[in-house]
């Protein structure tokens, strides 16, 4: 008798397997709540996180000394006053008179105009003796994420490249971009640039949006953001060598707008505040406001905004603008695209950061609770002995694909009559069908078929999003979970029961719900149009992936949950054995 | 793989006659009613005319002077041989400035009769570099043009490429050149060879083109001067072969080899300006090769046209030569735009100054180290500046100015060139180029691609051109997706009234276009195509392979209105890299669990587990097992023993 034999038969001996089926629904929830502690306690702790190191040995940021001082000062302020009395005329007008000022040091300049009719303009610093096949681009939307206007980034802007052109330096392009928001209209370039404008400068490799608003001559501190659109990240040598030399300058770096008072702070409690505001950031990218950064998501283009903050403080907008200067001069040097360090992490603090096999363990923790609820629908109940190719299983599918059809039309539907109100209070209606349905009843055995499909077809979601869209995944995992602890509703008890579970896993009400406990800027409804603005004008998934996702599996838990009325299945093989019994 | 190869080609031969269009044949898409021909036909040179009467001005010469009682460091009797040198400056507007350097070489009488292999032959060169002729008889080449050019020259404000572009290449290197062949075949081994034989004499990479970087043109590069394509044997034919390296940096170490090519060797003359430093500083930079065999009735010579040109942005290199770091101007250097609010905290600037007046000692860091010494002909200088200007040659400390603004280097002093003006704006009227093109990846994606051309036609006249292509063989080209772009309703058909396409071959052989274009007057559109990224072998990575491939430049050869030729800039093509130090990771990786799995699944399935009491009964009967006890302790008595006896051993 093998090992292996003697292990089998003690299994069997202990009835493991069946005591491991009975326990399903509490081993699910161990994992939902492993994944979820795994995040948000044990990866801030001491010893799980690492220090963030430059990667590419090329970049060496802050190597070289930065120039812009002394007489750029002058010039900078005297380009922020015309850019001040701007502020006056039309956009058209605007753009022409800066594209003069572009030109008159040697700029190609171009305006795009895209189709909501709104101009950007851009302009090429072609690299001396470079062979021009590569860019960095530098962006100072014209109206920032808060709708205030971009007076000192614009100025800096021009007069960094004024400063640049006196550069022998550059084995790279220079393009600037002007564009009217951060938003759409400097997407909307981003997209034309890769598809038809005439003037280009190369495949662009970096992105840096300087946010500077107001005229104001001292700042506080910088703010960088880097989450892009559909989970993508910047490569962390590209944020990495914007904190060093931030910091190189003196300012302190605020990682996605944390509050100066919380910047020296350096306990569990700010960095799991850090690293839970990057996955926040990261899963509602394009629905909360948005930098500049994000619309450079995809191509390949590592892209971040510098944001100055604070009205009055120890620093100069010189020194602010030193940063991008330091920043190209380091991008310069880079030989070969950004590869070297990782494009998938977190960061804990500016400069502590837990790479992707670190975090992952989470949202798989969180995938797998869902597959084991399937299977505890699936074999803890009398129907398990149903044959794979049984009624209930088909019926099940069908459902699923009906579920679908409907989640799509939903996303469609609203994409284009946006009336997320009406979804919102659907959603709520529909989630007290246990009790609204009191005298429909569906057959056991469809229902438990159905849950077991629905969350089996929510862990598979869950999987395939983990490694690309983490942070979107870990929340849809943590917010859909409630639904996994619905059970048959038997008992008017179970049916309250229910309705609650429901109402909280419900997609829209439960986003709704944490949008407006997490964020300030996603109060009330605005959440629904942001995340289909994003769908439509940056081509930002989260609403697609929501939709298509999250809600067919919450419309079969929820038909689920109607009464059930219970049935005797017969398995073939048992009859076949009475018959044979009979015979006997 | 060779010899299937020329089997698939003798194949193609044979079937041609049977006019079926096979996968490897060209597709040439012809308006008229011209007839696609073969492979064979389509790079040949057509009208090979050896023994046409010359017409063009070589200057007659004089036998050189070679007896022994001639000294070659006399001033007076400077001696003469078939060179001339020129340096013509041509300031640019935005304070630049395009200085050309020009040398032409012409070599001895060839002997043809005799093969380069004859042991009897010799060879005797006066100003022609030793290094070429070999190489050309060689490989039997009879026109090589080479090009190592770098930066961007901004056609729209510096107007039309010096020469009209026909001594300018693209980013990188470009090499094409006529060989006398039997075959194609032979050819293009003559083709490698040349190109190995480059590209140690110039420090390039030039040996890296292969047959998947070579291409044969049919409608461009078609070599001009009717005499200087002559066939030395009947039997063969000419093939015009191209290639280009796209990626290859131009630096000083391909410069040096350049100046060595010169009788001069960069000592005296206009090529002392020359320093490695100044000439890649510039924005823009061209070193130039044209070597042609041109014959008369009786006799054949080499021509060599070398040309070094660049172009500066005089403040800048001024500013440089003085402090290299371009820090930001003291306070009092400041010119601010007294229209606009200007104070002691900010100053909006002014345009750069146009009043300017330099030297081209400051320019190039070095004097004009007298006139050459070998040609009759001296050195020459000119300035094509516009009237508002004014050029002096500085000979020592004495200026002189000359009505052409053109000057003669005599003598061994250093010589200076000196110019000033208070309007740089105002230059010698440059030509407007007649088109402009651009190129620009499209897409999104590691997958695929596209390709967007524009073309441009500022002027009155319909431009026709040939614009040629030749890409890479992993980019797959769909040229059915080949789509028209234009605010005017253009369609495909109303510009391009000839196709030739030669699809590519994995690994063997680049995508061949070429298409004949007619741009109507103040119109502009995009020709676009899509294409596939191919995957590429572990191995075919470059070493900085995620740097991404350069795609080389399109050739536009404008044919009217006027001749003219330039180059689109090169393109960064990112292909999906591998992460290199995977694999290893993975082997590591799976070897470990593998060996971990099997050893555990191993163990499981054969080890049994028995408790000492069943393991005693196994080993038999209470018999033996006293037996074997009392083997083990003799056993262990002659263990310890053994020692004992060694030593004693020792001992003795």
């Amino acid at each position: 008798m093998a090992l292996i034999e003697k292990l089998q038969r003690r299994i069997i001996d202990l009835g493991l397997l069946p005591r491991l089926i009975a326990s399903l629904p509490r081993l699910s929830l161990v994992c939902a709540m492993v994944g979820i502690c795994w995040l948000t306690v044990f990866i801030p702790m001491e010893g799980q996180y690492r220090r963030t190191y430059i990667s590419e040995n090329a970049l060496m940021p802050s190597q070289a000394y930065s120039y812009f001082r002394e007489t750029e000062w002058n010039i900078l302020r005297g380009y922020r006053t015309q850019v001040q009395l701007l502020q006056s005329v039309g956009p058209h007008q605007r753009n022409e008179e800066i594209s003069a000022w572009l030109q008159e040091f040697g700029v190609k300049t171009a305006t795009f105009v895209n189709e909501e009719g709104k101009e950007t303009l851009y302009g090429i610093l072609n690299a001396p003796r470079g062979d021009g096949t590569e860019a960095m681009v530098l962006a100072a939307p014209w109206f920032n994420g808060d709708d205030e206007a971009n007076i000192g980034g614009t100025a800096l802007t021009i007069s960094l490249a004024r400063f640049f052109n006196r550069w022998p330096v550059w084995s790279k392009n220079i393009i600037l971009v002007f564009s009217e928001d951060a938003n759409a209209t400097l997407r909307s370039w981003v997209e034309a640039y890769h598809t038809s404008l005439d003037l280009t400068g190369g495949s662009i490799e970096s992105a840096v949006v300087l946010d500077y608003p107001g005229a104001n001559d001292f700042f506080k501190y910088v703010e960088i953001y880097y989450a892009g659109l559909n989970g993508e990240l910047p490569n962390l040598d590209m944020v990495n060598i914007a904190v060093h030399i931030t910091e190189h300058e003196g300012m302190k770096v605020s990682l996605n707008g944390i509050p100066e008072e919380q910047l020296d702070q350096d306990d569990f409690y700010s960095k799991l505040k850090t690293l839970m505001r990057g996955v926040k950031f990261m899963a509602l990218a394009g629905a909360r406001k948005v930098y500049g950064n994000e619309a450079f998501s995809g191509w390949r283009i590592q892209s971040i905004t510098l944001r100055a903050r604070g009205e009055e403080g120890p620093f100069d907008i010189t020194t602010f603008g030193r940063i991008p200067e330091a920043i190209f001069r380091s991008v310069n040097n880079l030989l070969e695209k950004f590869h070297q360090s990782f494009f998938f992490y977190l960061l804990l603090a500016p400069r502590y950061f837990v790479s992707i096999a670190t975090y992952l363990p989470a949202a798989i923790a969180l995938s797998v609770s869902f597959t084991l609820a399937s299977l505890n629908n699936l074999l803890n109940n009398s129907y398990s002995s149903a044959s794979l190719l049984s009624l209930y299983n088909i019926w099940g599918l069908l459902a699923l694909s009906v579920a679908l059809a409907i989640s799509y039309i939903i996303a469609q539907l609203l994409a284009y009559a946006q009336h997320p109100q009406l979804l919102v209070l659907s959603s709520f209606v529909v989630s007290f069908i246990p009790i609204l349905l009191k005298n429909v009843k569906i057959m056991a055995p469809f229902a438990y078929r159905c849950r077991a499909f629905a969350y089996l077809y929510l862990s598979i979601i869950l999987t395939s999003l983990l490694v690309v869209n983490f942070a979107l995944a870990f929340s849809i995992g943590t917010l859909a979970f409630p639904m996994t602890l619905v059970k048959n509703s038997v008992t008017s008890k179970l049916r309250l029961k229910n309705c609650l579970l429901l109402l909280l896993s419900n997609p829209f009400i439960s986003i709704w719900i944490f949008g407006n406990l997490v964020d300030d800027q996603l109060g009330g409804i605005q959440m629904f149009y942001g995340f289909i603005s994003a769908w439509k004008n940056l081509g930002c998934w989260t609403w697609f992936i929501i939709c298509i996702g999250w809600l067919p599996a919450w419309l079969l838990v929820a038909y689920s949950s109607i009464a059930t009325s219970s049935i005797s299945i017969v398995d073939e093989s048992q009859i076949e054995a009475v018959k044979h019994k009979k015979t006997l | 793989m060779k010899a299937l190869l020329l089997l698939h080609t003798l194949l193609l031969v044979s079937f041609a006659e049977l006019s079926t269009l096979t996968v490897d044949d060209e597709l040439v898409i012809l308006d008229g009613n011209l007839s696609a021909g073969n492979s064979e036909d389509n790079c040949v040179v057509n009208d090979p005319s050896f023994g046409i009467k010359e017409e063009e001005v070589v200057e007659e010469q004089e036998p050189p002077p070679v007896s022994g009682h001639f000294n070659p460091f006399q001033k007076e009797s400077l001696m003469d041989y078939p060179f001339e040198e020129r340096l013509v400056l041509r300031p640019l507007p935005r304070n630049f400035l395009l200085a050309s350097f020009q040398f032409n070489i012409t070599s001895d009488e060839l002997s043809i009769d005799k093969g380069a292999s004859h042991f009897n032959s010799y060879a005797h060169n006066t100003v022609f570099p030793r290094s070429i002729s070999p190489i050309l008889e060689h490989t039997n080449t009879r026109q090589l043009h080479l090009r190592f050019t770098h930066g961007l020259w901004d056609a729209e404000s510096w107007g039309q490429l010096p020469h009209n572009g026909s001594k300018s290449g693209g980013t990188g290197v470009e090499i094409w050149a006529v060989l006398e062949s039997d075959s194609k075949q032979a050819a293009f081994a003559q083709w490698i060879s040349l190109a190995n034989s480059l590209s140690g004499l110039f420090c390039t990479s030039i040996n890296f083109i292969g047959s998947d970087k070579t291409s044969y043109p049919v409608f461009s590069f078609q070599p001009s001067g009717e005499n200087s394509l002559p066939l030395f044997n009947e039997n063969s034919k000419l093939y015009l072969v191209r290639a280009a390296l796209a990626n290859e940096p131009i630096c000083t170490e391909n410069l040096t080899p350049f100046l060595k090519l010169l009788p001069t060797k960069g000592k005296s003359g206009v090529a002392s300006l020359l320093d490695g430093h100044k000439v890649f500083d510039s924005h823009w930079h061209s070193l130039s090769i044209d070597i042609e065999t041109r014959c008369d009735d009786t006799s054949c010579k080499y021509h060599m046209e070398e040309f070094v040109e660049m172009v500066v942005h005089v403040p800048n290199a001024l500013d440089r030569a003085e402090k290299p770091i371009p820090k930001p101007v003291e306070e009092h250097e400041l010119r601010c735009d007294e229209s606009k609010p200007h104070d002691v905290f900010e100053c909006f600037p002014l345009p750069e100054s146009t009043d300017r007046e330099f030297e081209l000692s400051k320019l190039f860091g070095r004097y004009i180290l007298g006139t050459n010494l070998v040609s009759r002909s001296p050195s020459r200088v000119c300035a094509e500046v516009g009237p508002n200007w004014s050029a002096l040659v500085k000979v020592g400390n004495t200026y002189f100015s000359t009505d052409d603004n053109c000057f003669e280097i005599k003598g061994d002093e250093l010589h200076d060139l000196y110019l000033q003006t208070s309007d740089t704006a105002q230059v010698a009227s440059s030509e407007d180029v007649p088109i402009y093109v651009s190129r620009s990846l499209t897409g999104y994606g590691q997958d695929g691609g596209g390709l967007r051309t524009v073309f441009k036609n500022p002027s009155n006249e319909t431009v026709s051109l040939v614009y040629f292509e030749s890409l890479p063989w992993f980019m797959r080209l769909y040229l059915s997706s080949l789509k028209i772009e234009s605010e005017d309703g253009l369609q495909l058909d109303d510009v391009i009234t000839n196709t030739f396409y030669l699809p590519a071959i994995d690994r063997q052989r680049p995508t061949h276009l070429e298409y004949n274009l007619k741009v109507p007057p103040n119109s502009t559109f995009a020709l676009s195509y899509q294409f596939d990224k191919a995957l590429l072998k572990y191995a075919e990575y470059p070493p900085d392979a995620n740097h991404g491939f350069d795609i080389e430049s399109a050739v536009v050869t404008v044919l009217s209105p006027l001749k003219y030729e330039m180059r689109t800039a090169t393109l960064l093509l990112s292909l999906s890299t591998p992460d290199f130090s995977m694999p290893y990771n993975v082997i590591i990786l799976t070897s470990t669990i593998m060996g971990l799995a099997f050893g555990t699944i191993f163990n499981l399935m054969v080890k049994k587990l028995v408790t000492v009491e069943e393991a005693d009964k196994s080993n038999g009967s209470v018999g033996s097992r006293i037996i074997f006890k009392f083997r083990e302790r003799i056993k262990a008595i002659f263990k310890k023993k053994v020692p004992l006896f060694d030593e004693s051993k020792k001992n003795q």
